[in-house]
């Protein structure tokens, strides 16, 4: 009664019950998007352990048979199709093929784009601009314009499916966000450090190197992390350039298992998600581990 | 003493020439030279009368088009949950970025009619009472793939918008308090003109624009849910899975020519992407900034 009585009060303000309902449409509303956010990949890696949810809305699934729950899904869960990826699909070599090709293309990467992000973001020289432009313009290239013409002189001069020849084509990936990151970490650092440092009669060399760069190293880390991560997820670049030595993980995951198949229903389901679920779950961890810096790596350092 | 930075440079477009300028200029020499090394524009006159080509160009445009739509939809929706205040909001903020760490060939598989579609299509079944709709008409399964390349990429519009939100001035949404506007008033007044006005948005649009010109992977998979790896020209061929199709199904022959032509055709269009991209990089401040 009393709360009728106090609704009637403040006929502007929004009612208690009207708040109310608010905050749980708010709630259904984030629940929901979560779902959607999640649950794919909540369902290929439980799909990995051959879990089919969807006989649970069939009404099958688990349900109580003479007092005790009972699994009518199909296929009764088991780590068979991740220990057969690990195995079998040589998932260690795909791994470890993926992390020599990152190290090398990441190492170039920094070793060229570090010097030119801290010139773009400090140093007064004519035609810089021109230097970042075409960093942009290369970063909208289809990458089919460059590895056609790479297959074919790589199968010629015999760096077809080795690791410096994937690696400096996956350079085409990652430099121009290498050189874009660092740029913004270099421009972050206070002007004043610059000042303070030159006051001491430090050339412009040792200021870069006594100074600016060790700064900057943490910036440098989360750059080479989300290259990483690039480069692993990187299909098209890898599946083209690299053969049975050097495939990886993108490629692994994706050959093989979509052999000898019509349709969806000829594939082996449970096998692909299990190789699917070990190819996500580390890219993830790995960037979630540098989100704050997502927006700055995936829009070239224009949004921070 | 300036002169010593110029140096550094050299690296930079040594390696440029080796992996992007020496390639670039490969292929257009591969696409204006025919089988005995003439000068010809053979290729670029096939790729033009290639109904298949067509057909890929329309896909790549129709795709891009409703993915890029899509993403900003999601996206504005993310970002209108995560500009409220409540329990949980930090554990939402990393279920949302989660789909960006997936490698696209990934996404192409959790997608698919087999996984989460069976869980819905079992769903509206058995729960909601629909028929079973078929998986394998383009009607449903085109939106489906557009909805898997937004699915990944909404969390960069709601990243890149959200980090648009934070540098609006608290006392526009001080004045908009004073004026008595809801939160919904608020948003749909104040934040999302300022999302959408700013160049970094715009700049961040035009390049996942153009990305999703280039989509291949995503693309790739549903051809094989499809029962189409080896057709061209079916309604899940963007123009990038046309030119994979062609190089890696023996029966068209490896047409080198062919495929040059239209990689540099497709390179012209998204330079014009870059060209939007470069005017757009000078309203934010460019890299003097």
């Amino acid at each position: 009664m009393s709360e009728a009585t106090q609704e009637k009060a403040s006929p502007v303000e929004p009612t208690r019950g009207a708040k109310r309902l608010k905050r749980v449409l708010l709630y259904a509303a984030a629940t929901l998007a979560c779902l959607y956010s999640a649950w794919p990949l909540l369902v290929m890696g439980l799909e990995g352990y051959s879990i089919d949810l969807s006989p649970f809305f069939a009404g099958r699934g688990v349900r109580l048979v003479g007092g005790v729950p009972f699994y009518s899904g199909g296929v009764f869960p088991s780590p068979i199709h991740y220990l057969d990826a690990l195995v079998i699909g040589a998932f260690p070599r795909l791994v470890a093929n993926s992390l020599i090709i990152a190290f090398i293309s990441i190492s170039i990467a920094l070793a060229v784009g570090i010097p030119v992000a801290y010139i773009l973001a400090r140093v007064e020289i004519k035609g810089k601009n021109i230097i970042a432009y075409l960093l942009l313009a290369l970063r909208t290239i289809s990458p089919f314009v460059v590895i056609v013409p790479l297959y074919i002189t790589y199968s010629r001069i015999g760096l077809y499916d080795t690791y410096p020849g994937i690696s400096l084509a996956e350079d085409m990936l990652v430099l121009s966000v290498v050189v874009w990151m660092l740029r913004g970490f270099f421009a972050d650092i206070p002007k004043d450090v610059y000042d303070a440092a030159s006051i001491f009669g430090n050339t412009e060399a040792q200021v870069f190197r006594r100074v600016v760069l060790p700064m900057v190293i943490p910036g440098i880390v989360v750059t080479a992390l989300f290259a990483l991560v690039l480069i692993w997820n990187e299909f098209l670049i890898a599946v083209t350039l690299t053969g049975p030595s050097t495939k990886t993980v993108a490629v692994g995951v994706w050959t093989g298992m979509t052999e000898n198949q019509v349709n969806y229903r000829s594939v082996n389901w449970d096998d692909l998600n299990a190789a699917g679920t070990l190819a996500f779950a580390p890219a993830v961890a790995v960037m979630l581990s540098i989100r704050k810096y997502l927006a700055k790596g995936f829009s070239l350092g224009t949004a921070r | 003493m300036a002169k010593s930075w110029y140096l550094f440079l050299v690296p930079l477009l040594a390696l440029l020439s080796l992996i992007e300028f020496y390639p670039l200029l490969y292929s257009i020499y591969l696409s204006v030279t025919n089988a005995t090394g003439g000068f010809s524009l053979t290729n670029y006159s096939a790729m033009v009368r290639d109904p298949a080509f067509w057909t890929s160009a329309n896909v790549s445009i129709l795709y891009s088009l409703s993915s890029t739509l899509l993403a900003v939809g999601i996206g504005v929706g993310l970002i209108y949950i995560l500009a409220q205040d409540f329990r949980g909001r930090r554990l939402c903020e990393i279920l949302f970025i989660l789909p960006m760490a997936v490698a696209p060939i990934v996404v192409g598989t959790l997608w698919s009619p087999a996984s989460v579609w069976d869980d819905i299509q079992s769903f509206m079944h058995f729960v909601l009472g629909f028929h079973y709709f078929d998986e394998l008409t383009p009607l449903f399964y085109f939106p489906v793939m557009a909805l898997s390349e937004a699915w990944e990429w909404a969390p960069l519009i709601m990243l890149v918008g959200l980090s648009v939100m934070n540098s609006v001035p608290r006392a526009i949404y001080e004045a908009a308090d004073l004026h008595g506007a809801s939160a919904w008033q608020k948003f749909r007044m104040v934040t999302l003109p300022a999302i959408f006005k700013s160049p970094v948005t715009q700049f961040v649009l035009v390049l996942r624009f153009i990305d999703a010109m280039r989509a291949f992977e995503i693309p790739l998979s549903w051809a094989n849910w499809v029962g189409q790896p080896n057709t061209i020209g079916s309604p899940v061929d963007t123009l990038s899975l046309f030119l994979y199709k062609l190089l890696f199904i023996p029966s068209f022959g490896f047409p080198i020519g062919l495929v040059s032509a239209v990689a540099v055709s497709l390179f012209g269009i998204t330079l014009v992407g870059a060209v939007i991209l470069l005017r757009l990089l000078g309203a934010i401040g460019g890299i003097t900034k």
